[in-house]
């Protein structure tokens, strides 16, 4: 093939580049990724009175998340540490967000995936993890324990 | 075959606007399948979020739309120009690949017509289905398979999805392949074709620009007097139904089609019966011809209709200026997720039978789940409590002990409650 017919073909399929480029650019902006918003709830974890006692409490919330087409309610499990003034940590471990267990003969949280451990405060006793678990916003209101979800991306950055 | 400089030179890239459409067929459709669900109480969600939300959503969907009729009518096009050319006897690979791309492209239009799961939509699916019933012999139980049930279905929507996605686009780019590589594709596609092809694009794209997808209402808010329509493409097959008594319109819509185009493949071997094919070729461009004609006069001429169908524009141009509404997904526990187990449950049984009641096994021994319970003998909410206080009275062993001294009347009738409610 010449230079000048290698041209020609090259030259030729100039119309059919400019078709490709035009859905190319639509196409990167059709799949850019929408990020999702949080509703920011005050949601309901236990009454205050049963609270007592030294062991943490597993508690679950149900947190609401508007993510593409659809507004998902998604389940979490919290952990209530009435030792600690009632102070509520995420379950989902700061290494890699698989979700803690409470051992309650070994008195400390660990989790399944990497072997991160914490202690019943909820703070990093040793493992990949490099912090404790993940503190969320908590208040009483009439009696209830409330508190914001958050996820551990967002703890991450904050 | 090609002559240089000439008018008919240039009537000869009808290859290349089938290949352009075709390519954006598929590139729009990979695309629309990042967003789109095959369900049914998720369809029509996804594809208002396409519509109202996704950047350039709108558009790429009209081009998917208003793509697949100019195809089909191109390959039409292209089928006529090629029998006129002789193909059939010059190029028998080419004559019978376009031959089976219009049939392909016809059966995408029909299955990609059921997935936005509008009330258009629903209405084109049972028209699928009413064809296939009527067929001679096999009706029943072609009707059967199509809808992967007895009747209208999640699993009818999910065949649809799979043909249209998965099956013809594989059979489409398989049968493009074996043209491609018998001719190679500096001549396949010649710069007539590459500049023909872009410029039909170009109006294309303008086009859908300007002309939104149809989206009709959903199925569940879709009046009685709601009128569907089918593409440009099927409108012929629309309007003959309309003349043609019951499951005739079976022969018509499928049988006769399916004959004719299998003619049409066979025709590079009819040697004597050429004026035969030839004919049923022109019979059914003028049926198509006709029929579609046909379809819009009757529709512009009667008044109501015509009303009718500004009411249609008009609420889906409400529609479109009305904001997304999003589905609800709930990845929750339905029971008492905000409660979660009762503090005394937690502390003393959880151990044992899960933070959940899911049951755990320690070391040799195995604790029972307690999902369920509620649906065996003897485990109401008064069971419970008595099983509490004496676990040997309802046969169990230890290490389930008495709760009578720990636990007050009140804590264990919330336990209880708590665990009858448990489910799996």
């Amino acid at each position: 093939m010449t230079v000048e017919t290698s041209r020609r073909s090259f030259l030729k399929f100039l119309p059919l580049a400019a078709v490709f480029a035009s859905i190319g650019g639509a196409a990167f902006r059709f799949l850019r990724p929408k990020l999702s918003a949080a509703t920011n709830a005050w949601l309901d974890v236990a009454s205050v009175s049963e609270l007592t006692g030294p062991q943490p409490i597993s508690r679950k919330i149900a947190a609401e998340q508007i993510t593409g087409w659809a507004i998902t309610t998604e389940e979490h499990n919290v952990f209530v540490l009435p030792a600690k003034n009632n102070q509520v940590v995420s379950a989902i471990c700061p290494h890699e967000g698989c979700e803690v267990a409470w051992e309650q003969n070994r008195n400390r949280f660990s989790c399944p995936c990497h072997e991160s451990y914490f202690a019943a405060d909820g703070s990093r006793i040793s493992g990949p993890a490099q912090r404790g678990l993940d503190p969320l916003p908590a208040r009483v209101q009439d009696g209830k324990l409330q508190v914001q979800y958050i996820s551990k991306e967002q703890a991450t950055r904050a | 075959m090609r002559s240089d400089n000439s008018l008919s030179a240039w009537l000869q890239t009808t290859t290349g606007i089938v290949a352009v459409l075709l390519a954006v067929q598929f590139l729009t459709g990979v695309l629309l399948a990042f967003y789109y669900v095959p369900s049914v109480d998720h369809a029509y969600t996804t594809v208002s979020y396409i519509e109202k939300v996704v950047s350039s959503g709108s558009w790429i969907r009209s081009l998917h739309h208003y793509g697949s009729q100019w195809l089909t009518i191109f390959v039409f096009i292209h089928v006529i120009r090629l029998f006129l050319d002789r193909a059939y006897a010059a190029n028998r690979i080419q004559w019978i690949v376009a031959i089976l791309l219009l049939g392909l492209v016809m059966a995408a239009g029909g299955t990609g017509y059921s997935l936005p799961w509008d009330a258009r939509a629903f209405f084109s699916t049972r028209v699928a289905e009413g064809l296939m019933a009527g067929l001679p012999i096999a009706g029943g139980m072609a009707r059967l398979w199509l809808l992967g049930g007895s009747e209208i279905s999640g699993v009818t929507l999910s065949r649809f999805f799979a043909l249209h996605v998965l099956v013809i686009p594989a059979v489409i780019g398989a049968v493009a392949v074996w043209r491609m590589f018998r001719a190679q594709i500096v001549e396949f596609l010649g710069p007539r074709d590459a500049i023909v092809g872009a410029l039909v694009f170009l109006v294309l794209a303008l086009w859908a620009l300007k002309h939104p997808a149809p989206f009709g209402p959903s199925v569940v808010e879709a009046g009685a007097d709601y009128l569907p329509r089918p593409g440009a493409q099927f409108l012929w097959l629309y309007q003959s139904l309309k003349y043609i008594p019951g499951g005739l319109g079976s022969i018509v819509g499928v049988v006769l089609p399916g004959i004719v185009l299998a003619v049409l493949v066979a025709l590079p071997w009819l040697k004597r019966q050429r004026l035969i094919a030839g004919s049923l070729l022109g019979a059914g461009v003028v049926l198509v011809v006709i029929m579609t004609t046909a379809s819009y006069l009757s529709d512009r001429r009667d008044p109501r209709t015509a009303q009718q169908f500004a009411r249609q524009a008009a609420a889906e141009e409400a529609w479109r200026h009305q904001p997304f509404n999003p589905a609800t997904i709930t990845l929750a526990a339905t029971t008492n997720v905000t409660g979660g187990a009762p503090v005394m449950y937690t502390k003393y049984c959880a151990n044992c039978h899960g933070t959940q009641g899911q049951g755990a096994q320690q070391g040799p021994l195995k604790f029972p789940p307690l999902l369920d319970v509620s649906a065996k003998p003897r485990r109401s909410v008064d069971d419970i409590v008595s099983l509490l206080k004496d676990p040997a009275a309802y046969g169990l062993q230890p290490p389930m002990r008495s709760f009578s001294e720990k636990l007050t009347e009140e804590q264990m009738r919330e336990i209880a409650e708590w665990i009858v409610k448990l489910r799996k």
